[in-house]
């Protein structure tokens, strides 16, 4: 039955992958004008260059036939050439790459430890404040957006106190970030986490006497860590738009700032290929997350 | 005690002192919202040039933006259009996942395993790219925005709508109401929607700050609304390269659109725990 079930997911992350690749491509073809208007405006050619230009792009072909072609391009790892940079984007994407992976696992990892932490102490110490930092972390990430929270740390720390450098504060971006990853970790862990508590052999464990803070790292925690694995997945979705305002809002030179860029200045290829790029390595992450929570819960199969 | 606190069981949150503010910041921003164009008589728009990035002072009481424009005019108008818009978007969302969803679930089929593949294909893609492709798709202003924050948000209603119909529908009270000759239609609309609406109402009051501050995301990158729309994330993105100069004009929309999410998602917590008796007893759920 495992196996099948493992078949499955890994089926319908590919249906989903195949999916997500034909939306992005029909979200950029919707809009009207092509890129060879823009070019056109720009370098002021005539129709028959224009003409001629398409030819090239294969933009005279059906829009069935273009997909074909441009799926064809990304699976060999051709992600077209950018307009607005005249380079392949390919390039740009490599560039920008490290950035993002830099803040993304930054970010990760101080809310994986600020969220399992809280989460932690608040079921080792309920009435301590921990309980309260729990549901403090998980309000602030629902209710204050993360370009809100980076504009104040900015006023307070680098314009009022003068205590660091805006451009390219990796160190404060991801800080931000992390808080928002740790309150949406944070209050399921921690339901989780009680629940397991009321279960018959956390009881058994206590009753032979075995120390509290043992009961909840060896039999309390291992059992929310498929429930952890999950929420991560989930979390990432979220982090991919935090990169994006993070990246602006610091000058960091990453993948959103990129797929912004090339947002606003109508670049559609370099929008396709990162908006895929961004998109499949989300499912395909969820999916081995998925994936390693079977393998690891057998409760889930 | 009332009857209906024996009959669940469970223990109504009551009012408390904590919801006090929350609610009143709610409703004031409301009702800046709906009445307070009117009474500002100041034009948003209107640029004084002369007195730029300006502190507060009298005649302005939040100060002036890089243009010379009424901070707190802006603000107050800031708040109509932000809300308009991230409501427009609920609806939006609760058209597309929530009616959709029910129907799809209803009729099954073809049309049911079309939607849900669908909804599956969004709630896949993150939130903000999705958003910005989706405008860039639909092209700027609160319609097409409203519209992509609708599709956005759209499969967490139709969850909602596929999950309560199949756990009614396999209630006793809805065999027995079929059992009376009630038709299908009868059921939906007196036995189960009047079930399931508590559902609807607390993923709105999830999603509906959400939407704001999704717009708000938006507007900060630039997209959305059109660039003279002064919603709250307009205001922050256009005072935000002068924060070092002018801090006013950017702290106050920036505390104006965090303490109003704040105040509706706490205020939205008390409605869910009023309206969502199964999250309650919990074991049902």
């Amino acid at each position: 039955m495992r196996e099948v079930a493992a078949l499955a997911g890994l089926l319908r992350a590919a249906g989903l992958v195949v999916g997500i690749t034909l939306l992005i491509f029909l979200f950029v073809r919707v809009v009207p004008g092509d890129v060879v208007d823009l070019v056109g405006i720009e370098g002021g050619l005539t129709d028959a260059m224009k003409e001629e230009m398409r030819q090239e792009l294969g933009l005279n072909q059906s829009l069935g036939q273009q997909f074909v072609l441009w799926v064809g391009q990304l699976a060999q790892g051709d992600f077209g050439l950018s307009i607005r940079y005249h380079r392949p984007v390919a390039d740009l994407i490599a560039r920008a790459l490290p950035t993002t992976l830099q803040l993304a696992a930054l970010s990760f990892t101080i809310g994986l430890v600020l969220g399992v932490g809280a989460a932690v102490a608040a079921v080792t110490w309920p009435r301590s404040v921990w309980p309260s930092v729990v549901q403090a972390l998980n309000v602030w990430s629902i209710a204050v957006p993360t370009f809100c929270a980076g504009l104040l740390l900015i006023f307070v720390f680098v314009l009022w106190l003068g205590w660091m450098p805006l451009l390219g504060n990796l160190w404060l971006a991801s800080i931000i970030l992390g808080v928002d990853v740790a309150g949406q970790l944070t209050k399921p862990l921690h339901e989780d986490l009680k629940e397991t508590l009321n279960a018959t052999f956390v009881k058994t464990a206590r009753a032979k006497g075995i120390r509290p803070i043992l009961v909840i790292w060896r039999h309390v925690l291992p059992n929310s860590l498929s429930v952890l694995l999950s929420l991560s997945g989930l979390v990432l979705a979220g982090l991919v738009g935090g990169t994006i305002t993070m990246e602006l809002l610091f000058g960091l030179p990453g993948l959103g700032k990129l797929a912004l860029d090339s947002v606003l200045g109508r670049d559609y290829p370099a929008i396709q290929a990162v908006a895929v790029i961004l998109a499949v390595s989300v499912v395909m992450v969820n999916a081995l997350v998925d994936l390693l929570a079977r393998l690891i819960d057998p409760r889930l199969s | 005690m009332s009857v209906s606190t024996v009959r669940r069981g469970v223990r109504r949150p009551g009012f408390s002192l904590s919801l006090v503010l929350p609610v009143g910041f709610v409703a004031l921003v409301v009702a800046a919202a709906v009445i307070g164009p009117q009474l500002v008589g100041v034009d948003p728009l209107a640029q004084n040039l002369l007195s730029r990035n300006e502190g507060p002072s009298a005649a302005f009481p939040l100060g002036t933006d890089h243009l010379g424009r009424d901070v707190l005019a802006r603000l107050i108008v800031g708040a109509r259009l932000s809300l308009w818009t991230g409501f427009l978007g609920l609806f939006a969302a609760l058209l597309i996942g929530g009616v959709l969803g029910l129907i799809a679930t209803m009729v099954r089929g073809p049309f049911e395993l079309a939607f849900f593949g669908a909804v599956d294909l969004v709630r896949a893609m993150p939130g903000v790219l999705l958003a910005l492709l989706l405008v860039v798709a639909l092209g700027a202003g609160i319609g097409p925005v409203a519209l992509a924050l609708g599709i956005t948000f759209a499969p967490f209603f139709a969850h909602v709508a596929r999950a309560t119909y199949r756990r009614e529908h396999g209630m006793t009270y809805v065999t027995a109401a079929r059992t009376f000759g009630a038709s299908e239609r009868w059921i939906l609309s007196f036995h189960i929607l009047p079930n399931i609406s508590g559902a609807f109402v607390t993923m709105a009051a999830i999603i509906l700050p959400r939407c704001i501050v999704t717009e708000s995301v938006l507007s900060f990158l630039g997209l959305g609304v059109e660039p003279d729309t002064p919603t709250w994330g307009r205001m922050i993105a256009q005072a935000a390269r002068f924060l070092e100069r002018n801090p006013t004009a950017v702290l106050a929309p920036v505390l104006a659109l965090s303490l109003f999410t704040l105040s509706l998602t706490l205020v939205g917590d008390r409605l869910r725990a009023r309206f969502d008796p199964w999250r309650l007893v919990g074991s049902r759920s």
